[in-house]
């Protein structure tokens, strides 16, 4: 069985990036598309299949990324690539100066052939100091960060509760965790989802 | 500080465990993460397959207390191996304790499923790279199962 990496792999060596249909790397959900690969790395050691940096520059298909340890990558986009930002985003939506993590195949010339990319995701914890306006105050490791209430795109799961668009049950003082989206080069994020234990 | 006591004996010594994984970002990076540093044991890189643990030391211990939510957990060091396996397809990685955490005790009682299949508490937070591997990262928290690697 032709696995969704020997497609990105046969698609980008053969030459074009629009030779992947998303129809043929098949109709799969995060977790069926994780669940069916398998890597051979060591444990401890870089990861040869994913990178993370911010984008310098983009070009066509291909981002070009500056790792944060000071070392460029290469990231193709292809049809099959999923990207996230906020939510499920176009290529259009990648811009200079956004963060990211990409995981994908990297192929023999160093570029990573991009199963899925994450622009400016951030998934930090902390407590609420305050709630103003749509807003709320964290204090992550002794640093502010501001998070934004995004209508229609933001969630809390408190407990066991399905994610619901109602916030208003978080608190002051409140332990959380928030999954979002970094506005580059400030202190604020907007919120996807907020975890709170209680 | 005198130590709190695990529960005994620890879950982990008898088979798997079941709980909840997330990830954290370490080593140089950017955003809120660029604050963060390489983590308890010096190693921690976003990019690496590592994780934390929340009994690597006395200290860690008594910030992370997974005891208050009724689990004990072995105590395992810089370097040791696990494998985690997302309960949501089945995918597994094995890493390598990088870090002290998650700090369990500040969501006790949490529960992830994945239709039927739940489980509790915080046990172990991935890298990114890590938590790639079997679980997209805008999920942000799964259950999982934990063994030595």
């Amino acid at each position: 069985m032709t696995s969704r990496r020997d497609l990105l792999k046969s698609a980008v060596l053969g030459g074009g990036a629009t030779v992947v249909a998303a129809t043929a790397l098949g109709s799969l959900g995060p977790e069926a598309a994780f669940a069916e690969t398998a890597y051979d790395a060591e444990p401890g050691a870089p990861d040869p299949d994913f990178a993370e940096g911010r984008i310098r520059t983009i070009k066509d298909d291909t981002l070009l990324v500056l790792g944060s340890n000071m070392v460029f990558h290469t990231i193709r986009i292809v049809n099959g690539t999923s990207l996230w930002k906020l939510g499920p985003v176009p290529f259009e939506a990648a811009k200079p100066g956004d963060g990211l993590y990409a995981r994908g195949v990297r192929m023999p010339d160093g570029m990573l052939a991009a199963e899925s990319v994450w622009l400016n995701i951030v998934n930090i914890k902390g407590h609420i100091k305050n709630i103003t306006d749509g807003k709320l105050h964290l204090d992550h490791h002794g640093k502010e960060v501001l998070c934004h209430v995004v209508p229609g795109k933001s969630v809390a799961i408190q407990a066991q509760a399905p994610p619901t668009a109602d916030l208003s049950m978080l608190k002051v003082s409140q332990h959380v965790q928030i999954l979002g989206a970094w506005r580059p080069d400030t202190n604020e994020v907007d919120i996807a989802t907020v975890f709170s234990p209680h | 500080m005198a130590r709190s006591k695990s529960p005994d004996p620890p879950a982990d010594l008898l088979g798997p465990v079941t709980g909840e994984v997330s990830w954290f970002c370490c080593g140089t990076a950017w955003g809120p993460c660029s604050s963060t540093g390489k983590g308890a044991c010096g190693t921690c890189n976003s990019g690496s397959l590592q994780h934390a643990w929340p009994n690597t030391s006395d200290a860690c211990w008594s910030i992370t207390r997974p005891d208050r939510c009724g689990v004990g957990l072995s105590r395992r060091t810089c370097g040791f191996r696990h494998r985690t396996t997302a309960l949501c397809g089945g995918a597994s990685v094995v890493t390598t304790i990088a870090d002290c955490g998650p700090q369990t005790d500040l969501f006790c009682g949490e529960r992830s499923c994945c239709g039927a299949t739940c489980a509790d508490n915080r046990l172990i937070d991935l890298t990114p790279a890590a938590f790639s591997r079997i679980a997209s990262l805008s999920a942000g928290l799964r259950p999982c199962e934990i063994a030595t690697g």
